[in-house]
């Protein structure tokens, strides 16, 4: 159909209501040594050694910053082993042997309200980068780096909004949390001396907005309000949420800070939560194991570091087992797919979706012009295609493909069902050379 | 069971060419089953011979741009064939060539001479498609080419036929009631009412007559999202804007002229609907982005009532869509095409709108085009 493609068929009523179901206890906890963003690691222990959980294991380098690697359960440190990452890459990982004692580090410690109260933002920042929290909703920023904003900040947003489908672990975190949540964005409001934070929801999530309606009223006169915004797709991407919550219209890649704007997702706010008032770093998180090729899907409360092979039983096992299964960590947009079940949570996974591999069969391009039309940041998708397969490089430069945000509308609306937003990714290195 | 690795996006619409194409096909139905009511031999027979042609040069086509290349091997013609065709010719080859088929069946007269048809058809899909690389590259619409190309070549062979659905008054044979809009016979518009004109009771194509029909397939193809309703609009509008200014220059110099009149004539006769609905709307001829499709309806619109107006050609809706489908690859070019509605295609959406009605005014005003009878 020749029209403009924002709705994308969902299956969130089948898992959204269902409660998470806690499996945080596994026998074997695996940590990266490595991700996308930092590619090497320093490692403190040896094999054999106990370590308790939330201790500080070693250190991850990235180019501008470190990050260090906690342990999620108490334990002995068995030695290394080769599963897949998020990123799709086989990466080493510290396999932890689970005592299920739980015994915490002696870092730990609660902070009364008043300790808070007299933090600084400096030590904030501090605190969170030692606890090495990361926006959870799938980016993996720092989330330290964005504290250390020097520009004055009026209005924090809180991401609800998990515009991708299938995904559901944000919205079981709002339910089940929500105190914890607002614990954190109080936390934040003060770091930021900001006095309005807004959460932003899809409007079609009532039983969200039914929960948040009462927890609000506890924390009134705080500038803490609920903010519905459209269902559409890529709602929860940067700039459209800014321009639905606050009605300021940003440039691409301009930062938000700019107009006195922060945004964080709700479980990164959940792990500030946790960092300030406990120092702890993320060690448990929602995780929602859906798609078509799962019998039962269901939501997940789980430990980082668990294996995704031991969810898959907890689900009744793979339907249609003689089917080609798509084993995708993320959203079915824009998540990466992995060459085999044997993946491990990190913080940043917030799904598994497993789904029916199907063919599509490429028919040739009619022009219809449905990916311009999707295009959330008004490229010309089919156009950039056509100077790909021409490799005009003048062509692809004079399209700007690197405006490109690949949230995969212009292939989800193809008609002749072409992978377009592989043709735009080739572009985008092309043009780079 | 596998694990495959495949690239995001991992879902896809639940939308495919095929139904679009098939979406095309049920809203020309009505159309083709009136004109077979009206017409059952001439309409039976041109439809099956363009059908014939259309499709057979469709698979010729698609087996001589996937020719096996030449190695010092010999296989046998069946590895040839399926070298050739398999996963190549689909279903979509066949429907795209029978919606070239219908369309051109329905946009030429009843009594077109056999050899007529079938040179126009072949004429039609291989300048009008084939040489540009078939499907989803060609730059014309393939049943516009053919169409102008029969019309021009055999048009004095054309016969008149009579029909059961109406009586033809004493005019030339094959002429539409456009022809005597054109020529400057005005008084013989009250011959045919406007009833007549909605009803299709007036010679003309095949098809184009059957406004009822029409209409109801451009809605069912609005509806659907099969056809863009920005091409639509813009044609439309323009059409019934440029008519209505020739309406108010021809009542200023003679007062017996009704403006209204005079450009619900314009607009029911001919191909004008028939065009926008079905030719000017397929994809694959019209540019890509929204601003483009605006400016092209604008053009497509404002070369049809010039040729109509001021050429000495009765029908002007193949040629402007065979101009326009020039004019959207030049629209598509990558130095100022654009999905966003700038300063630029918003001024040229303007001129294109103020400067033909300007032209028509003064040229029919002051032109001496108007020569007493209009």
């Amino acid at each position: 159909m020749i029209t403009k493609n924002t709705k994308i068929h969902d299956t969130k009523n089948l898992v959204g209501s269902l409660p998470a179901v806690r499996y945080v206890n596994p026998k074997y906890l695996y940590i990266a040594t490595a991700n996308a963003r930092c590619p090497k690691a320093d490692i403190y222990i040896q094999p054999g050694d106990h370590v308790d959980s939330c201790q500080v294991i070693g250190m991850r380098h990235a180019a501008f910053f470190d990050q260090p690697i906690h342990a999620t359960c108490s334990g002995t440190f068995v030695g290394y082993e080769k599963h897949y990452h998020r990123n799709g890459k086989l990466t080493d990982f510290i396999k932890i042997e689970n005592d299920f004692k739980d015994t915490l580090d002696k870092n730990l410690h609660i902070r009364s309200d008043e300790e808070i109260a007299a933090l600084s933002k400096e030590e904030m920042t501090q605190i969170i980068k030692d606890c090495a929290n990361v926006g959870l909703g799938g980016s993996s920023f720092p989330t330290y780096i964005k504290f250390q904003t020097d520009k004055p900040i009026n209005v924090i947003l809180v991401n609800g909004i998990e515009c991708e489908p299938y995904i559901t672990a944000d919205h079981r975190l709002m339910l089940e949390y929500p105190y914890r949540v607002m614990e954190g964005i109080k936390y934040t409001m003060q770091a930021f001396n900001c006095k309005k934070a807004l959460i932003c929801i899809k409007s079609k999530y009532k039983d969200i907005k039914a929960v948040y309606d009462q927890v609000l009223k506890e924390y009134a006169g705080q500038g803490i309000e609920l903010c519905c915004v459209g269902n559409y797709y890529p709602q929860g991407r940067e700039v459209e949420m800014i321009k639905s919550a606050t009605g300021i219209q940003l440039k691409q890649g301009e930062l938000p800070s700019n107009k006195g704007i922060i945004n964080f997702n709700v479980s990164t706010m959940v792990g500030i939560y946790k960092a300030i008032k406990f120092n702890m770093p993320v060690i448990k998180r929602f995780i929602t194991v859906t798609g078509d090729g799962i019998m039962f899907p269901k939501n997940f409360r789980v430990r980082v570091g668990t294996s995704i092979k031991e969810l898959i039983p907890l689900c009744g096992g793979y339907k249609d087992p003689d089917v080609d299964k798509v084993f995708i960590l993320g959203g079915p947009m824009m998540g990466a797919s992995v060459p085999s079940d044997d993946c491990i949570i990190t913080k940043t996974v917030t799904s598994i979706i497993i789904l029916n591999k199907t063919n599509y069969k490429e028919e040739p391009c009619v022009r219809c012009g449905s990916c311009v039309l999707s295009c959330p940041v008004k490229l010309e998708p089919v156009q950039i295609m056509n100077a790909v397969k021409a490799m005009d490089k003048e062509r692809m430069k004079k399209l700007n493909p690197s405006r490109c945000i690949e949230c995969g509308l212009c292939t989800y609306s193809c008609t002749s069902k072409i992978q377009v937003t592989d043709y735009i990714r080739r572009a985008k290195l092309l043009t780079k050379l | 069971m596998n694990i495959v690795k495949e690239t995001a996006p991992h879902i896809r619409k639940k939308s495919s060419v095929t139904r679009m194409m098939v979406d095309v096909l049920i809203a020309l139905a009505p159309t083709l089953i009136f004109a077979i009511v009206v017409y059952p031999l001439q309409a039976i027979y041109t439809l099956l011979i363009s059908l014939f042609v259309m499709n057979g040069a469709e698979f010729v086509g698609v087996g001589l741009r996937n020719l096996m290349p030449r190695d010092d091997q010999k296989h046998s013609f069946k590895e040839r064939f399926e070298f050739a065709y398999k996963g190549k010719f689909g279903i979509s080859n066949v429907l795209t060539a029978s919606i070239s088929a219908v369309i051109y069946t329905l946009i030429l007269p009843p009594g077109v001479p056999i050899y007529a048809i079938i040179i126009g058809a072949l004429v039609g899909i291989i300048f009008g498609k084939l040489v540009f690389g078939g499907l989803g590259s060609n730059i014309f619409n393939p049943a516009a080419v053919g169409m102008v190309f029969t019309k021009l070549c055999f048009g004095s062979q054309y016969q008149s036929v009579s029909t059961w659905y109406y009586t033809v008054p004493d005019v030339a044979a094959g002429a539409t009631s456009l022809g005597l809009l054109n020529g400057g016979m005005l008084d013989n518009i009250t011959q045919y009412g406007l009833k007549s004109l909605i009803l299709g009771q007036i010679p003309g194509t095949l098809g184009e007559v059957y406004k009822i029909t029409i209409i109801i397939g451009l809605a069912y193809l609005l509806i659907r999202r099969s056809a863009d309703y920005r091409i639509v609009v813009s044609y439309l509008g323009i059409c019934t804007l440029l008519s209505l200014i020739a309406g108010l220059s021809v009542y200023s110099l003679n007062n017996a002229v009704n403006p209204l009149r005079f450009t619900a004539y314009y607009m029911l006769s001919g191909g004008i609907l028939f065009g926008a609905a079905f030719m000017l709307t397929d994809p694959v001829t019209s540019p890509i982005n929204s601003p483009s499709r605006w400016i092209y309806g604008l053009v497509a619109g404002v070369l049809t009532i010039f040729i109509r107006l001021f050429a000495a050609l009765p029908e002007g809706v193949a040629f402007s869509i065979l101009i326009s489908n020039m004019i959207a690859v030049a629209l598509d070019h990558y130095e100022w095409s654009t999905s966003k509605y700038n300063w630029k295609n918003l001024l040229t959406m303007g001129l294109l709108v103020v400067i033909p009605v300007l032209l028509v005014w003064i040229i029919i005003s002051f032109g001496g085009v108007y020569n007493g009878q209009l």
